[in-house]
């Protein structure tokens, strides 16, 4: 399954201004996608707009070479899954509740689930590390366990592809690490596309094998991690002095930040 | 029908002694004071009184509610119970102003501004007797009083002799209900003129051991209670033709009850039912009327 | 995935939905029955069952028959039928609305049946329309005219209905149409303003099956319409952006659960007037034995509400007899403490 965006612009209010500007940008089956920037810069915009939520104002979005806008939404939804960077509830729903909710767009009339069902939820909380909190009630987790608690729900939707918004955000270091690791795992052995947004440059360089930077609402550069993570990207991207240096240890490429640059 | 429903929501069962002491205060105006010539009158029931014992000269203003007798419909007029206008009933300068007994704001203004109030409060026959007494006190008209007092005494002693002896049917006394719907009926309770009333008329209350003016029975309560004839009154609008058919098949799904099994519900039009004044004695002719026709024939 | 594990795995703590949903069905269905069936035996006048159904006295000479059949049975199935309506529409303008304290009077459809209530009693309406009499009739009316304003300052075409201005838009009528209603009080006689108040304190004494057969359609409308709700209820509940990316149409879900609320609602106040805490109450309740998966509670709650309403009637027209309590005293003296209790609880 392939996403490709052709020349996408979109504007939430019409004297605002365009928030996303003649974006064109492909998402690779089975790839691992970082979408890096600055807060405000249009990531959360881009997700929704590949997740079908938002329509673009102008230019076209295609999912698996169909017109993304004519796809019908419960079967999309079996197909993409996303991850919002918070989730509140309005009710108190106990963690094997929240995540049975994934299966939705599988369900038939009565949206009743079945034992399938009720497994591949299991396969998901276990998957996620997180089997041993299904009788919880969700608001009383920490942080982290909810994060990704919401990983484990999108993933028993059983998608192709997974948009992540901001996955590590509100996470401790521990946490950052797991998550990474189970989405690199994800990607690996499910071979799940993954598209994760963010602004944490060694999150996106420790698992993302390509990036699209974008500022303004425009793609500044995209292409293979290696290529387009360097230090006069990250300047034109933040405004900042940095050294991005292979790192032996960990494997990857990281980003040490300097200083700001007035 | 206001001020009925009014004393039925607001009183106890102490009306009795508010009567008194209100009577006393009537007393005390006509023996120190002359004769009241510019009064102004809240209360429908006393203008009735007043121009009935030929005081209707000494009226200045009347309530909103006032349409008896014609006269008064040339007069000023002041507001009611909720909406009494203050300012106008000052500036029109009267000696005695009629209230209603709840009227306290109204009649402590009255007693400051040095104006003479008379404080009445709804009750049986007796009451309208004993108000009409005073009320031929502080006008001078005493005499006049008397004999209308008489007047009804014999109206109504007439209507008890042509229906004595005679089998006294069970009566539901309507006097308020929505349009096409049993739903909060307002009934005659077993204390008040209008029980009073039907009692003289040769009716049975069904209700006569409610100790109020008022009740609102259930639907429960209704079909307990089986009353052999159904009176209502109805004073804003007039019902008849094909208003009394609909009215009428309203009661259709308790045909269980007598009244409505046998044809007895009948619709009494007119506005001096609920008014205890000098017509009482046309109003009680009705019941009876209603109640007993051979009686009449 | 192994059958062998699913048969280990915990679930989480809960019996699979089917089994739940069938337990629920049956536990508060019995409930509801047997409220109903209970509740025509007791009232103010003490009446013999073995006479009510003796066949061998004529219908019109057994007035405990009559009493039986034509005041006690109305009531209890208007009771029923108004509590279940009240409680699932409360629970669905919970969801709707993504707060817990939200009841079906919140977005002003109470507010506007009032207000056509009390026009018609002091216009001393007169002329109904077939088997509705003005008061009920001129109550509906304005009620769906109050809904049908906010739905249309709330939607967007196109676009999901924005909870926040239909949360301000019913608070605000509320208030603007609770003012009006005071000014026509304030014009009104004094035997007008106690009809008034006495309207606005609810009464089953409906009298008559007719009442409720003719807002039975409304009802069956509302019951087809909540039925096909709950699941998504339950994903809108935790936010409308991932309900979308979860196949959920959550304009089309907003737009019926608001129809289907205002008809149950404008339904139940035609008939009963506006009966309080029902709607906030028996969710609460339900929810505190159920759990909150909407596809539980909703049911269980309308069975429920049944049951609750029925009983709250039992009470009002029992505990003072021969006096009857509006029912809407009863369920408020119930309610209120419940919801400070709730609101004390989640602070």
């Amino acid at each position: 399954m392939v996403l490709h965006l052709q020349h996408v612009s979109f504007e939430y209010v019409a004297e605002n201004g365009f928030s996303i500007r003649d974006v064109s940008l492909t998402v690779e089956r089975g790839s691992l996608t970082g979408l890096l920037g600055p807060n405000g810069c249009g990531k959360t915009t881009l997700l929704k707009l590949m997740a079908g939520v938002l329509r673009p104002g102008q230019g076209t979005i295609t999912f698996a070479g169909g017109v993304l806008d004519d796809i019908p939404r419960r079967a999309l939804a079996r197909h993409i899954a996303v991850v919002p960077q918070e989730t509140h509830p309005a009710f108190d729903y106990r963690v094997i509740e929240m995540v049975l909710m994934g299966r939705h767009p599988h369900l038939g009339p009565f949206a009743l689930e079945g034992p399938g069902d009720l497994a591949i939820a299991h396969d998901a909380l276990r998957a996620t590390g997180t089997a041993h909190l299904a009788s919880r009630s969700y608001m009383s987790l920490s942080g982290g366990e909810k994060q990704r608690v919401v990983i484990a729900s999108a993933l028993a939707q059983q998608p192709d592809v997974l948009l992540l918004d901001e996955p590590t955000a509100s996470l401790d270091l521990a946490y950052q690490l797991e998550v990474a690791a189970l989405l690199a795992r994800l990607n690996h052995e499910r071979g799940v596309t993954i598209v994760v947004a963010t602004h944490d440059l060694n999150l996106a360089a420790s698992i993302c094998r390509t990036l699209v930077l974008v500022r303004g609402g425009r793609v500044l550069a995209q292409g293979a991690t290696e290529t387009v993570l360097n230090g006069d990207t990250i300047r034109q991207l933040y405004d900042v002095d940095a050294d991005v240096r292979f790192h032996d240890r960990s494997g990857h490429l990281t980003v040490v930040p300097i200083g700001r640059i007035p | 029908m206001v001020a009925l429903v009014a004393a039925g929501a607001l009183q106890g069962s102490s009306y009795h002694d508010d009567v008194h002491s209100a009577v006393g205060a009537g007393r005390q105006a006509s023996a120190n004071e002359r004769p009241a010539s510019r009064i102004v009158s809240l209360v429908p029931a006393l203008t009735e009184m007043l121009f009935a014992i030929g005081a209707g000269s000494q009226v200045v203003a009347v309530s909103s509610y006032d349409d008896y007798p014609p006269e008064t419909k040339r007069l000023a007029r002041v507001g009611a119970l909720l909406d009494p206008d203050v300012e106008r009933i000052l500036a029109l300068r009267p000696d005695l102003v009629l209230t209603y007994g709840s009227q306290d704001a109204l009649e402590a203004q009255l007693t400051r501004a040095g104006i003479r109030a008379f404080s009445y409060r709804h009750g049986g026959l007796d009451t309208l007797f004993r108000t009409l007494t005073d009320l031929g006190g502080v006008t001078g008209r005493t005499m006049e009083a008397a004999r209308t007092a008489d007047g009804i005494r014999r109206q109504l002693d007439a209507i008890r002799a042509r229906v004595a002896g005679r089998p006294r049917p069970r009566v539901l006394l309507v006097f308020g209900r929505e349009p096409q719907s049993l739903r909060q009926l307002y009934v005659s309770g077993g204390v008040g003129f209008l029980h009073e009333m039907i009692e003289i008329a040769g009716g049975t209350n069904v209700f006569a051991d409610i100790r109020r003016e008022s009740a609102q029975p259930s639907s429960e309560t209704l079909l307990a209670r089986a009353p052999a004839v159904i009176l209502e009154i109805h004073e804003a609008r007039t019902i008849a033709g094909a208003d009394a058919a609909r009215e009428r098949a309203t009661w259709a799904p308790f045909a269980a009850i007598p009244a409505v099994r046998n044809g007895r519900i009948h619709f009494l039009n007119g506005t001096y039912f609920t008014v205890p004044g000098p017509r009482v004695g046309l109003a009680t002719e009705v019941f009876a009327r209603t109640l007993h026709p051979e009686a009449f024939r | 995935m192994t059958s062998s594990t699913v048969a280990t795995a915990v679930d989480g703590g809960l019996r699979p939905i089917r089994l739940r949903l069938a337990l629920t069905l049956v536990g508060y269905g019995t409930l509801a029955l047997l409220a109903c069936v209970l509740a025509p035996l007791v009232g103010s006048t003490s009446i013999s069952l073995s006479r009510v159904f003796d066949r061998s006295i004529p219908f019109a000479d057994n007035v405990d028959a009559q009493i039986f059949f034509l005041a006690r049975l109305p009531r209890v199935l208007a009771g029923a039928t108004v509590g279940a309506m009240l409680a699932s529409a409360g629970v669905v303008l919970q969801a709707l609305l993504r707060n817990p304290l939200a009841t079906p009077f919140t977005l002003g459809v109470s507010s506007g049946a009032a207000l056509g209530a009390v026009l018609a009693i002091t216009g001393g309406a007169t002329a109904g329309l077939g088997p509705l009499s003005p008061v009920p009739l001129s109550s509906l009316a304005v009620a769906c005219l109050v809904s049908a304003i906010i739905y249309a300052l709330a939607s967007r075409p196109g676009r999901p209905m924005s909870t926040n201005v239909l949360l301000l838009a019913g608070v605000t009528l509320n208030a603007f149409i609770s003012a009006l209603i005071l000014l026509v009080q304030y014009f009104a006689d004094f035997a007008e303003t106690y009809r008034m108040l006495r309207w606005l304190m609810g009464d089953l004494d409906v009298g008559g099956f007719l009442p409720i057969v003719t807002v039975l359609p409304l009802f069956v409308v509302a019951c087809v319409l909540f039925a096909t709700l709950p699941s998504s209820l339950n994903l809108l509940s935790v936010g409308t952006e991932t309900a979308t990316t979860r196949g959920v149409s959550v304009a089309r879900t907003q737009r019926l659960a608001f129809v289907s609320t205002a008809l149950a609602t404008s339904a139940a106040v035609t008939v009963a007037g506006p009966i309080g805490f029902v709607g906030i109450v028996v969710p609460h309740l339900v929810r505190l034995m159920t759990g909150v998966d909407h596809r539980i509670v909703l049911p269980a709650s309308a069975l429920f509400g049944a049951a609750f309403l029925v009983g709250c009637d039992l009470v009002a027209r029992t505990v003072l007899a021969p006096v009857e309590l509006p029912v809407g005293v009863v369920t408020a003296i119930i309610g209120g403490p419940f919801f400070l209790w709730l609101l004390v609880r989640r602070a």
